[in-house]
């Protein structure tokens, strides 16, 4: 089985070079068939690879600096290895239908499926090389091949900008990382992530400031708080299946970084499990409270992967204070719904970014408040998006309610089984994670209410189509994961203890017995409240077989001049909750009001400011600048000048040398 | 097995009852004779035998709504200990699938509010969902505190309070009772936070969410809206009644216990006015400080602090 893994990379890879060779109107089946052939052999592969529990290992003997590296696919990898491909395939195939209509683009077209095998394989390998310059060089290849993948649309100077910003906001994150791994690595003489365990072990005071430099390195990635703001710029200005991409699957190698971080240090500390909680609390609350009050269906889908970032890392936390505490049902059960949040949340937000990306292909604006009653023209997405959003709410039937389960069920364990801090953080942890069930509802009853339901808000310049067969395909095959996992958790739940198995440090082959024994008792009252559901509806088409069913006008209260303008928007909807989460979010409003007795003219204009960007990083860039600027007088556009440096540097070179020789 | 049915029946029949009880109470404080106990379920059985009227601007999703909420409510039903403090269903963390279920259904509720294009729906809908959101926290924050003191995760273990102290029994009793009570006046939308009756569209919470519903559709509403009080009701009947009775007199203590609450809501209803849109929230948040002070008892007295 081992065979399967390199080649698979090499036939994704292979896709960039052969969909050059194809006319425009290929190109998206080609690469979609190279990245999906060597996804399923790459799959097996890693789904092997998880069943055996038998780690694959291999070695690449490049020339000087990289030296010989370590390609290792243990439990971890193989289980980012495996939704990567898979993710990364149904992204290909939708990528078909949607990128259709840019076909005119000429090069830009082709340099987008060029780039695109390109990073996904770089994705796929980043999970699993053990070294650290090769890892930091397709950390960088992942991170330009995105950018290159985002800035689809440049003649936008928005897309643009986003562009830009994303870029410098990855090479912020890069400087940890090579710092990070420069102290690792001076301290143990070898690249070898491996060699980094006796570091954290011998040099214990290291730990804690090593952890954070990660966490800041792999979160910008990721998107933790304060780490975030790349994240709804970069999304609304990708084309969809990039953006789902990103979302679903790119930002979840920062979390590989840190689960990874977190494998080589023997003993975890207090401070890193509070640390990552509490952050990951704040992140969860702080990213869907600002989801709620964007207007652009793309951002507000940005921000809601900031607050699923939040859920995973108090995954992680939960995992880690088993760690700490040494009680292994909590590590066991908090990693678990960590790597399973990570898997259910790249179907989901993959597929919802999907959807989007069909609304806006049919409507061409971004803007929901514009939008509504589009389940009429566009059923099939309607339904896509459904599933999505009742995923990402964490409602059961479906597989987002799984994730936050397990780890509901780690923070009832930390109760049990613990001191003071240990129980008052879990019942803390345990309040946040409802307030973020609770304020994702909103979100997304909102938006799909909003985008969806009642009558449409303003006429579009084309008539709405439903999306191409090429989409529907994908989104079907997301559709089906997340009901399968939601109504049969037990086969997930396999693969992921396989992954969480690498944490505890037990034989991942014995299996706690206590949780398949709930995971049974959970999937009947699933399937029972499925099967009432199906029962209801049907009992309804009974009862009203032979009545008479008549249609009429929405009920408006007598008033006869009802518009469609006058549905509730987003904004009066989410406003009521809004104004309890005010601290968290900036809005800015302009109100021009109605004056005098016959009033002619009047306006309102809200926007939102990130408070991160506005108060802390706008500020520091400020800061910045003004130091920087201090040396502009070197860069003088004079050529004597820069002549001149050239000498003084030859000379300093020169004393230098001498001095050494002595 | 006798059990079982009698949970069955109660979940099926008492409801309705309970609705009963509260206008009841409203007419006997408004010196009416009022509808007779009985009359919600004249009215259930004339709403399924109906037709329907339906808005000209809504989709499947307005079609399926109702018949969602109310499953969501009766599978929730699985899991919460009723008549002798017998469940149908338990398992480990099991009121989290609770909750989530009743989430299920509130989601459906409100884009079935939505699918109508209506402000006043859209109206209703926003504050349900921003108001029930502060529920949850509270709400897991007692069911945390419990599960911690009785050292067991699934709702018919945590029900069970006699492991725990006499003296830290009380304490959490009370409570907790008006931290769930307010947790069900909120939820169940009754007054002060929502009031049933009222006439205009405006002031409505839960109602005006129905408005465009008819026949059996509204009796499923009907239903759901009153077995979720119930259900919220059991839960403050378990934590005060003793796991140790027989299940008769179990049993008899658990309706009554409802009986009592279906009097307290109908009298907050007739004496107590509604309260202003912007001062609910600080009501409902009224039970998260409860939870918080419940959770803060919990830890000391386990700590040694309060001793």
């Amino acid at each position: 089985m081992t065979s399967l893994y390199l080649p698979g990379i090499f036939v994704i890879l292979s896709g960039s070079f052969i969909s050059l060779l194809f006319p425009d109107k290929m190109k998206g089946a080609v690469t979609s068939l190279c990245i999906g052939a060597g996804a399923a052999s790459i799959s097996v592969f890693a789904f092997n690879v998880l069943m055996s529990g038998e780690p694959a290992t291999f070695i690449l003997n490049l020339s000087e600096p990289i030296g010989a590296v370590r390609i290792t696919v243990d439990m971890l990898s193989a289980f980012f290895t495996l939704f990567i491909a898979i993710m990364s395939f149904t992204s290909s195939l939708y990528s078909i239908g949607y990128m259709k209509e840019y076909r005119d683009k000429g090069k830009t077209f082709a340099a987008h499926f060029f780039f695109l095998p390109v990073m996904v394989s770089s994705m796929l390998l980043v999970v699993a090389v053990q070294n650290v310059l090769a890892f930091l060089i397709i950390w960088e290849i992942m991170s330009l091949s995105s950018f290159f993948l985002l800035v689809f649309d440049n003649e936008k100077e928005e897309t643009f900008k986003a562009g830009i910003n994303y870029l410098v906001a990855m090479h912020i994150g890069v400087i940890f990382l090579i710092s990070g791994f420069t102290i690792l690595s001076i301290n143990s003489g070898s690249q070898d992530f491996n060699s980094f365990k006796a570091v954290f072990t011998e040099h214990n005071e290291l730990t804690n400031i090593l952890f954070i430099i990660f966490f800041a390195g792999f979160g910008t990635k990721a998107g933790f708080v304060p780490f975030h703001t790349w994240l709804p710029r970069a999304h609304p200005a990708a084309p969809s299946h990039i953006s789902g991409l990103m979302s679903g699957v790119m930002i979840k190698t920062g979390i590989y970084g840190i689960l990874r971080i977190i494998t080589l240090i023997p003993e975890p500390t207090f401070f890193m499990a509070y640390f990552i909680l509490l952050i990951s609390l704040f992140t969860g609350i702080f990213g869907i409270a600002n989801a709620l009050a964007q207007k652009n269906l793309k951002k507000i889908l940005a921000y809601s992967s900031i607050e699923n970032i939040g859920i995973i890392g108090i995954g992680i936390g939960v995992g880690l204070l088993g760690l700490a505490y040494n009680i292994e049902s909590l590590t066991i059960l908090g990693f678990s719904g960590a790597l399973f949040h990570v898997v259910n949340h790249s179907i989901f937000k993959s597929l919802l970014f999907f959807a989007a990306g069909g609304v806006y292909k049919a409507t061409h604006i971004l803007n929901i408040e514009k939008m509504g009653g589009l389940i009429k023209s566009m059923k099939f997405s309607a339904v896509f998006f459904l599933f999505g959003a009742l995923a990402i709410s964490g409602l059961p039937p479906f597989n987002g309610f799984i994730g936050e389960f397990f780890i509901y069920w780690s923070m009832i364990q930390g109760i049990q089984g613990g001191t003071v801090p240990l129980i008052v953080a879990m019942i803390v942890s345990l309040a946040g994670l409802a307030f973020i069930g609770a304020m994702s509802l909103i979100c997304f009853t909102n938006l799909f209410s909003i985008v969806f339901l009642g009558n449409p808000r303003s006429t579009f310049h084309s008539p709405v189509t439903e999306v191409t067969a090429a989409m529907k395909g994908a989104m079907i095959f997301q559709c089906v994961l997340i009901a399968a996992i939601g109504l049969a958790p037990v086969y997930a739940f396999k693969i992921i203890l396989a992954a969480a198995g690498i944490f505890h440090g037990a034989d991942p082959l014995t299996e706690p017995v206590f949780i398949f024994n709930t995971l049974g008792s959970l999937t009947t009252g699933i399937l029972i409240f499925t099967v009432t559901s199906a029962g209801f509806i049907l009992l309804r088409f009974l009862l009203l077989r032979n009545k008479n069913v008549s249609q009429f006008k929405t009920w408006d209260c007598g008033y006869q001049r009802g518009n469609s303008r006058m549905q509730y928007s987003s904004s009066s909807f989410t406003s009521p909750f809004l104004k309890l989460v005010k601290p968290l979010i900036n809005v800015k409003e302009k109100i021009r009001e109605p004056e005098g007795l016959f009033p002619g003219y009047a306006s309102y204009k809200s926007s939102t400011e990130d408070i991160f960007e506005a108060w802390i990083i706008n500020p520091a860039i400020k800061v910045i600048e003004k130091f920087l600027n201090l040396f502009r007088w070197i860069q003088n556009g004079n050529t004597q000048h820069y002549i001149l440096y050239g000498l003084i540097f030859l000379i300093l070179t020169t004393i230098w040398i001498m001095a050494a020789s002595k | 097995m006798i059990g079982t049915i009698a949970n069955i029946l109660f979940i099926i029949l008492f409801p309705l009852f309970f609705t009963g009880c509260i206008n009841r109470t409203k007419s006997f404080w408004g010196g009416r004779q009022g509808p007779s106990l009985f009359q919600p379920y004249r009215d259930f059985v004339k709403l399924l035998k109906k037709g329907a009227v339906i808005s000209r601007t809504t989709s499947f999703i307005f079609a399926m709504a109702p018949s969602v909420t109310a499953a969501s409510v009766v599978s929730a039903a699985l899991f919460v200990p009723l008549l002798g403090k017998t469940s149908f269903m338990s398992f480990d963390i099991d009121f989290v699938l609770f909750a989530y279920m009743l989430a299920a259904g509130k989601f459906f509720t409100i884009i079935g509010a939505m699918d109508t294009g209506s402000s006043f729906e859209g109206m209703g809908a926003s504050r349900e969902a921003a108001f029930s959101a502060l529920v949850e926290p509270g709400f897991f924050i007692i069911l945390g505190s419990l599960a911690f003191i009785v050292n067991a995760s699934s709702f018919s273990e945590i029900m069970n309070l006699s492991s725990v102290s006499p003296d830290l029994r009380i304490i959490i009793t009370v409570l907790s009772s008006i931290a769930l009570f307010i947790m069900l006046l909120a939820e169940g939308c009754r007054v002060p936070v929502d009031d049933p009756n009222t006439h205009l569209e405006l002031t409505m919470i839960h109602e005006v969410m129905v408005l465009d519903n008819s026949g059996p559709d509204l009796a499923f509403i009907m239903y759901a809206s009153a077995l979720k009080m119930v259900l919220i009701g059991s839960l403050i009947a378990n934590i005060i009644i003793p796991a140790d009775l027989h299940p008769l007199i179990s049993a008899a203590a658990f309706i009554s216990i409802h009986l009592a609450i279906a009097a307290l809501i109908g009298t907050v209803e007739s004496l107590l006015a509604r309260l202003r849109m912007t001062h609910i929230p600080q009501f409902i948040l009224y039970m998260n400080s409860i939870a918080m002070v419940i959770s803060a008892v919990i830890v000391l007295y386990v700590s040694g602090g309060l001793r």
